[in-house]
């Protein structure tokens, strides 16, 4: 076992009884998961590109409480705040909610009103087959319970913020339920962010999309430059539901981003999408898993890396369309920038297909700044250093104005432009 | 304001210009006309400063400065501008946008104060009437999507809003219908004035109809080889360019009489 493992070991035998029964069965299977399957490596077909041997040397140990850190910068309410795993009821604020809509404490709901939890809590997480997952389960101890009724309209985004503020070793598994009643409709943004040590974030999300609901799903991952940071999305999607989720990964020293979509009943449409800027050793990872199980269902990946210095960008998207499931249409698509030379893009298209009467297709580009594009810039006075920046803000464009919300998008553009060497300028001038 | 003596530039390793030798003065219009292939777009790309090519030998002066020894944007900021054959589409970055930073950099270089949004979109709007050009434009990425004749008015267009002091326009009218060209060569007349000078550089003598030349350059593998006036241009019209490559070539390649002891 790696030093990461025996910490883990000892965290999942110190875990306290008294839960209730649904509950404690789920950490169970979780941490039995997690004592089979261990951190994967990379002989793991997932995990082929990503290497956790920096997170594997870690003693990991569970969050301390703690305050704000410094640099975090809190979004507008609604917003609901964690810091360590733990709810902060100081720093949140729900003002704005639409009627009948709940967001509170997983916590607290487990604590209070248990049976409103327990038909959701793991019902399509993968906590057997699963290592992180199962992890989760075993060790999560806050994160957000979203209810959203039958028809409710959020008019503004609900955020879910957390963040990191830990000596080295310190591990987070911070769980989120996401359920939206028949019709709802709300734009849901995850804030991860933190301060500069070696910790773990080991977030899962699981969402569940009733008939005709329509979710836009954020995550804003800009964790410490330490920190490694693992994520899961667990999406399933009724009848007629939409499902945007949008990714974007500028933080950690090592991030990666799972994200699942069950299309389970026709006419179910989702869309998939992330923005990865890696510098220095960073590595970004996005692996997605789209399973189209009903006929009539439709879904589209975008992702697009900016890789420069040493960064290391990976994308790996599998489409599964299952037998009998007819008039599927699926697209998927990934780029890569490369700024460097040093810099590396790993993409990994697999589609499995048990059906003849679908739509499926998948590209990618891996490519440098356009020379043409920077003589063009440079020759009405732009010089080159801003002319980069431009011309990769460009090539990130598309993506970051997909960002729904506002305030969002002027975030993730702030946050994009001042990644870029020369990025400044850009913000000057805007 | 410019003087080319000599200049020679290769791709890769093959030679284009062999030689080139021209001078410009303030408030002349020189048009360079010639086969495909003879090195005149290579001419336009090399004066702007394109990286594409290298530099053999030879000697550029441009307002008393040493044109090749400095960067495409200093060559901007100095009042060079390229109107280009191809003009570039950058999805992603607004027109208005790179307007602005374009005409922001250039009066930065000039020790001139930054134009504010406000200022510039006043500024901008006057000049798009100049040119016919549907204010919409502005907002979508830079020449994205645009017709041939659009990207030609947006050149037009930024050429107007950075007001450089020589402009050398590559094939502006390539691609245009009678309309757009008529709108591209008033937006060019109206730019016309004493302190400023243009390279207007085209295949075609139809172009000239519209902006009046006051000399004519006739180019062959790198080389002028022929100058003369606006009826040098009316007289290739009739003749084609076949007769340059057998006419032995002019000694007085380059500005005609004055410039040439």
């Amino acid at each position: 076992m790696t030093r990461a493992e025996e910490s883990l070991e000892r965290l999942l035998a110190s875990r306290a009884d008294g839960e209730p029964g649904f509950l404690a069965a789920h950490r169970a299977e979780g941490a039995a998961t997690f004592r089979r399957l261990k951190l994967p490596t990379t002989r793991h077909e997932d995990w082929r590109f990503t290497s956790l041997a920096g997170l594997s040397q870690l003693e990991l140990r569970r969050a301390l409480p703690a305050g704000m850190p410094a640099a975090a910068d809190l979004p507008p309410a609604p917003r609901i705040v964690f810091v360590n795993g733990r709810h902060d009821p100081a720093l949140s604020d729900l003002a704005g909610l639409p009627a009948g809509a709940v967001v509170q404490s997983l916590a607290d709901a487990l604590a209070r009103t248990p049976e409103l939890v327990e038909p959701w809590l793991g019902r399509r997480v993968p906590t057997s087959d699963h290592a992180f997952a199962g992890l989760n389960a075993a060790l999560f101890e806050d994160g957000a319970f979203v209810v959203l009724p039958e028809g409710a309209r959020a008019e503004r985004p609900i955020h879910l913020v957390h963040l990191a503020s830990g000596a080295a070793g310190a591990a987070m598994h911070p769980r989120h339920v996401i359920v939206a009643a028949p019709g709802a409709r709300a734009e849901i943004a995850e804030l991860y962010a933190g301060d500069d040590g070696a910790y773990l974030v080991n977030a899962l999300t699981e969402v569940y999309a009733a008939p005709g609901a329509e979710i836009a799903h954020y995550r804003l991952q800009r964790e410490g430059a330490g920190a490694f940071h693992v994520g899961l999305l667990e999406v399933e999607q009724g009848r007629a539901s939409r499902f945007r989720g949008h990714s974007l990964a500028v933080g950690a020293q090592l991030a990666r981003v799972e994200s699942r979509a069950l299309l389970a009943a026709e006419q179910a449409d989702c869309a998939l999408e992330g923005l990865y800027l890696a510098n220095g050793t960073q590595l970004h990872d996005h692996l997605v898993l789209v399973d189209h199980a009903s006929p009539h269902t439709t879904s589209r990946e975008l992702f697009k890396g900016v890789l420069d210095d040493k960064g290391h960008g990976v994308f790996a998207g599998r489409i599964r369309v299952r037998p009998g499931a007819q008039k599927i249409d699926a697209a998927q698509s990934s780029s890569n920038l490369l700024l460097s030379d040093d810099a590396v893009a790993d993409a990994k298209p697999q589609l499995e297909i048990d059906a003849d009467d679908v739509k499926c297709s998948h590209g990618g580009t891996v490519g440098q700044l356009d020379p043409n594009a920077l003589f063009y810039l440079r020759s009405r006075g732009v010089d080159e250093l801003t002319a980069r920046a431009l011309l990769t803000y460009a090539f990130a464009a598309e993506l970051v104005e997909r960002m729904g919300p506002a305030d969002l998008r002027d975030r993730v553009r702030r946050l994009v432009a001042s990644r870029l060497a020369g990025g400044a300028a850009l913000l000057e001038a805007a | 304001m410019l003087k080319i003596e000599g200049l020679r530039a290769r791709i890769d390793s093959k030679e284009i210009l062999k030689g080139l030798d021209l001078a410009v003065g303030a408030g002349e219009v020189h048009a360079i006309m010639g086969p495909n292939g003879s090195g005149k777009s290579t001419l336009a790309k090399v004066l702007a400063g394109s990286e594409q090519y290298d530099v053999a030998g030879g000697k550029v002066t441009f307002l008393g400065e040493d044109l090749l020894a400095l960067a495409p944007e200093k060559r901007a900021a100095a009042g060079l501008f390229l109107g280009f054959q191809y003009p570039v589409e950058i999805p992603g970055v607004a027109n208005m946008y790179f307007l602005r930073t374009a005409l922001n950099a250039v009066r930065k270089a000039r020790g001139e104060e930054e134009l504010d949004a406000m200022d510039f979109l006043s500024l901008a709007k006057e000049k798009m009437k100049l040119v016919k050009m549907d204010p919409a434009f502005m907002n979508r990425g830079v020449n994205e999507g645009f017709s041939g004749g659009e990207k030609k008015r947006n050149e037009i267009l930024q050429m107007a809003v950075l007001e450089p002091r020589l402009s050398i326009l590559d094939e502006i009218d390539s691609g245009l219908d009678i309309d757009a060209l008529r709108a591209v060569a008033e937006g060019v007349n109206a730019l016309r004035s004493p302190e400023r000078a243009m390279i207007v550089v085209t295949h075609y003598q139809r172009l000239l109809d519209y902006i009046r030349p006051d000399f004519v350059h006739v180019m062959s593998a790198g080389r002028i080889v022929k100058s003369g006036g606006p009826e040098l241009a009316l007289h290739l019209e009739e003749e084609g360019y076949g007769w340059i490559e057998k006419e032995p070539t002019s000694p007085a390649a380059g500005r005609p009489a004055e410039s040439r002891p």
